[in-house]
């Protein structure tokens, strides 16, 4: 990306047929380089790779999806994805898939997100979220679209 | 003439631009060794510590420094030093901790700063801190009063042996409970603060390293939720009504308010949770 930006800046150059070759051949081998590096680059894994659907293997993100609609999780909550007018009395669940703390207070696995949605006030009697009544095969398509969420 | 100028306008771009590759090109590439065993050139290092030492008696130029022989205030200032200094500075005789051992740039032994350093360069320095040094500022965790009493117990210190020193040591034993946890309880009037100074204190007590905050750099983390459209958001950790009220007693002591979170007390004065609500209620808009 950055190699391509800069070797964008060369049309400069272009009415002088000279210069232009040699930067040209510059830029290309620059931009070759950059490219070379981040092809090396690709990324190892980190050390917690982060909340991975594949626990949930029963679990569907579409079907999570329409049951997030369903269960006016949008009352309360911005998620990308499904449609509503935006509310802020919960957080918005933009990137909620890489947010740390679930509730701010529950590690976020996947295990933890379908056992916070289940049950929210036994997890943190503190919590304004309350228990919406989800049976456990919804609340695991609701977390598999949620880990969707980067 | 005007080939000339041509010619000259576009050099310099190519130059400009040839020279932003290559700057592009050492970074991305990781040629950049960060390891804090690869000391600096000699020149560099030279070069970090004039940038250094003007750019802070240049701020401190206008600092009046207070009477700073009295014992009574050595003797605080030493409490403070042995609490918060000797950890990374060491001391006569007493060597720092591990970790300060494998710091870059290496913490000065305090017994030659204080024979180089003017009174109000020092203050300065334990006030605002050091960016990109281990320096932090002490301005957020003591008073002025306080950080003249170490500058007071800095200027005893070159005049102390390793054995004066483990003297004042045994003489001057820690107080019980020095810094007594703030009380518990709401804040009476829910008067907001400045949200600039706010900014600033967010950062001083590493908000930005676990929220993705607006307006400070390097705010983009997810350990905790975003900060972004705060102000419009109905519940704060979704335990507390978001009010000022709420906010500032939140800000202080969350493990009170909810037991089970994971965002821990700091230490936060009500000053700066006044000036940290304010700049939060100026987080508005749909994010």
């Amino acid at each position: 990306m950055a190699g391509k930006g800069l070797a964008a800046r060369s049309v400069p150059w272009e009415n002088d047929m000279t210069v232009c070759r040699t930067w040209q051949a510059r830029m290309a081998l620059a931009t070759a380089a950059l490219a070379l590096l981040a092809g090396c680059g690709a990324e190892p894994a980190p050390l917690w790779p982060g909340p991975q659907a594949a626990p949930l293997a029963q679990a569907d993100a579409q079907r999570g999806r329409q049951r997030i609609a369903e269960h006016g999780c949008i009352s309360c909550h911005t998620v990308p994805g499904v449609r509503g007018p935006a509310s802020a009395v919960g957080p918005p669940l933009r990137h909620v898939a890489t947010r740390a703390y679930l509730g701010g207070v529950l590690p976020n696995t996947p295990a933890n997100l379908v056992r916070w949605l289940l049950d929210p006030p036994t997890i943190d009697p503190r919590t304004a979220m309350p228990n919406v009544g989800l049976r456990e095969a919804e609340a695991s398509d609701i977390a598999a679209y949620l880990l969707t969420l980067h | 003439m005007r080939t000339w100028k041509r010619i000259a306008v576009m050099t310099t771009l190519a130059l400009a631009a040839l020279g932003a590759l290559a700057a592009g090109v050492l970074v991305y590439s990781g040629w950049y060794d960060v390891s804090a065993t690869n000391q600096h050139l000699a020149t560099t290092y030279r070069l970090l510590d004039v940038a250094m030492r003007r750019s802070i008696a240049l701020r401190a130029a206008d600092t009046v420094v207070p009477p700073l022989d009295d014992p009574a205030r050595a003797v605080n200032g030493f409490r403070h030093f042995r609490a918060h200094c000797v950890q990374c500075h060491g001391a006569p005789g007493i060597a720092p901790q591990p970790f300060a051992l494998g710091m870059t740039p290496a913490p000065a032994a305090l017994v030659a700063t204080a024979r180089e350093w003017p009174a109000a360069d020092v203050y300065w320095a334990i006030r605002h801190g050091i960016k990109m040094t281990g320096m932090p500022a002490w301005q957020y965790r003591m008073s002025d009063n306080e950080i003249w009493d170490v500058v007071a117990f800095l200027k005893v210190l070159p005049t102390l042996s390793p054995a004066a020193y483990r003297a004042w040591d045994v003489r001057y034993p820690p107080m019980p409970a020095a810094m007594p946890p703030s009380a518990p309880g709401q804040i009476e009037n829910a008067r907001l603060g400045d949200a600039r100074a706010g900014r600033r204190a967010l950062q001083q007590y590493l908000c930005a390293t676990c929220h993705t905050i607006p307006g400070i750099a390097g705010a983009d983390r997810r350990v905790g939720p975003p900060l972004g459209g705060f102000a419009d958001r109905q519940y704060i950790a979704g335990v507390l009504p978001n009010t000022p009220a709420n906010l500032m007693h939140w800000l202080r002591h969350p493990t009170q308010v909810d037991p089970l979170s994971a965002m821990p007390d700091l230490g936060v004065t009500e000053l700066d949770a006044r000036d940290m609500a304010a700049f939060l209620y100026t987080l508005g808009g749909d994010r």
